[in-house]
């Protein structure tokens, strides 16, 4: 113990100053968003590097389950595809202008405990992925990328206080945003639907499309319950999620070809 | 309260004021803004407290920090060179180092300049790569240090002419 003691004494100098540089660099982390961005970066490529070691492992050893689910998953789009087949639409021209396009990923970390969470994801800028690009899986939306490096990226999941989703009814297109509340990773909220429009329990609750990160008409989840308060203009709803965050593997990266025309639009009209 | 500490917290105020209303501003040739407080840990005396003196330097560059929006590099950097300056005394005035007012007099010239170059040129460069922070920017960050140095360097040798005038 008095050994202990005299080390600390000996170095006290050198302890003091590594003290004060964290807090000192923690000081400068809070006040500028250069190195903010920079300090994340780093943790990103340092999390993601470590997560991926990990997951390889479980990834070989879940091999035969996710291979049911993929192959369940490629039955449904089949199906999808013969539905479509047999519209004798001219299907070229329809996805011609459809402006997004798909990337597959898989998680290879996800968060969904604290108040703001984050999943990384195994494709990076090399792969094509860019910033602000939406993400959804094969039954939801699961948010949208925040920050990339040459071979991970990290999603800013829709669990995450902060957040706010375009959302609408499926039935007559009334919209709201859609944000969670830190509880249940299955339970989010719509707020700013007008009381005008008609809802019921149940209503399914699709994205509104008025973002350039979704195109409209992915499913999100139905009406729990609502209230109506009797003094403001506005509904208190509750919507349960279709699909469970807390078990998926892979997911879909929506590229918006389109981005660059929208944004010029919004900065022309502005 | 000896008279000692209360000159050293008048040199404190006074530096920290003068630094963030005055010399923050001059802007010479655009980017040359002279870091004059860091005479307060250069005219510390020798045989000081050194862990005291780590803490007055943390709180200067805090509050230089506060006072002109910086982000926090003069912080970094005041703390950084208040902890290696015992290693600069020893490796620039070598057997003199304990003479408490070295870098005024009983010591050789030359042994000062080193002292006062490299107390600035690391306090600089400390300064400046933190608030680039990027490789991309090396020529900006050594081009900063290397003039800003030199504006910093003559004010603290005229600044430390003054000084010695009055004590003799």
């Amino acid at each position: 113990m008095r050994q202990l003691v005299n080390a600390l004494l000996k170095y006290k100098n050198a302890l003091l100053y590594i003290g004060l540089l964290i807090i000192s660099f923690l000081f400068l982390n809070q006040r500028s968003f250069y190195h903010q961005s920079i300090f994340s970066n780093a943790s990103l490529v340092l999390s993601s590097n470590l997560n991926q070691a990990g997951k390889n492992i479980s990834n070989y050893l879940n091999l035969a389950s996710s291979n049911k689910k993929l192959i369940a998953e490629n039955i449904k789009l089949k199906r999808l595809e013969l539905i479509l087949f047999s519209e004798q639409v001219e299907k070229n021209q329809a996805t011609d202008n459809f402006p997004f396009q798909v990337l597959g990923a898989r998680i290879i970390k996800n968060n969904y405990q604290s108040a703001r969470n984050y999943l990384i994801i195994d494709q990076g800028y090399l792969d094509g992925v860019e910033k602000e690009m939406g993400v959804i899986s094969s039954d939801g939306i699961i948010g949208i990328v925040n920050q990339i490096t040459a071979n991970f990226s990290s999603v800013i999941s829709i669990l995450h206080r902060d957040i706010k989703i375009n959302a609408s009814f499926k039935k007559n297109g009334a919209y709201g945003s859609l944000s969670w509340q830190g509880n249940h990773p299955k339970k989010m909220k719509l707020d700013d639907v007008s009381t005008i429009n008609p809802i019921l329990v149940g209503d399914t609750i699709v994205t509104g499309g008025m973002s350039d990160y979704f195109p409209y008409g992915i499913p999100i989840g139905k009406v729990s319950s609502f209230k109506r308060p009797k003094l403001e203009g506005y509904y208190d709803i509750d919507i349960e999620l279709f699909s469970n965050l807390t078990q998926k593997e892979f997911v879909y990266v929506l590229k918006n070809k389109m981005k660059d025309q929208l944004n010029q639009l919004k900065y022309e009209s502005r | 309260m000896n008279r000692d500490n209360i000159l050293h917290i008048f040199q404190f105020f006074l530096l920290l004021f003068l630094q963030s209303f005055l010399l923050n501003n001059i802007n010479l040739f655009g980017f040359i803004n002279p870091n004059l407080y860091l005479l307060f840990i250069i005219i510390y005396r020798l045989d000081g407290n050194p862990t005291l003196l780590i803490i007055i330097g943390f709180v200067m560059g805090l509050l230089l920090d506060l006072l002109t929006q910086g982000s926090g590099g003069h912080t970094i950097a005041t703390l950084t060179i208040a902890f290696l300056r015992l290693s600069i005394i020893k490796f620039s005035f070598g057997v003199n180092y304990d003479v408490p007012m070295g870098m005024i007099k009983g010591s050789l010239l030359r042994q000062r300049l080193l002292y006062f170059m490299l107390m600035v040129v690391i306090h600089h460069l400390v300064l400046y790569s933190i608030v680039y922070f990027s490789l991309d920017n090396t020529i900006t960050i050594l081009k900063n240090t290397l003039f800003t140095s030199f504006f910093t360097f003559i004010m603290v040798f005229i600044s430390l002419g003054l000084f010695r005038e009055k004590n003799d």
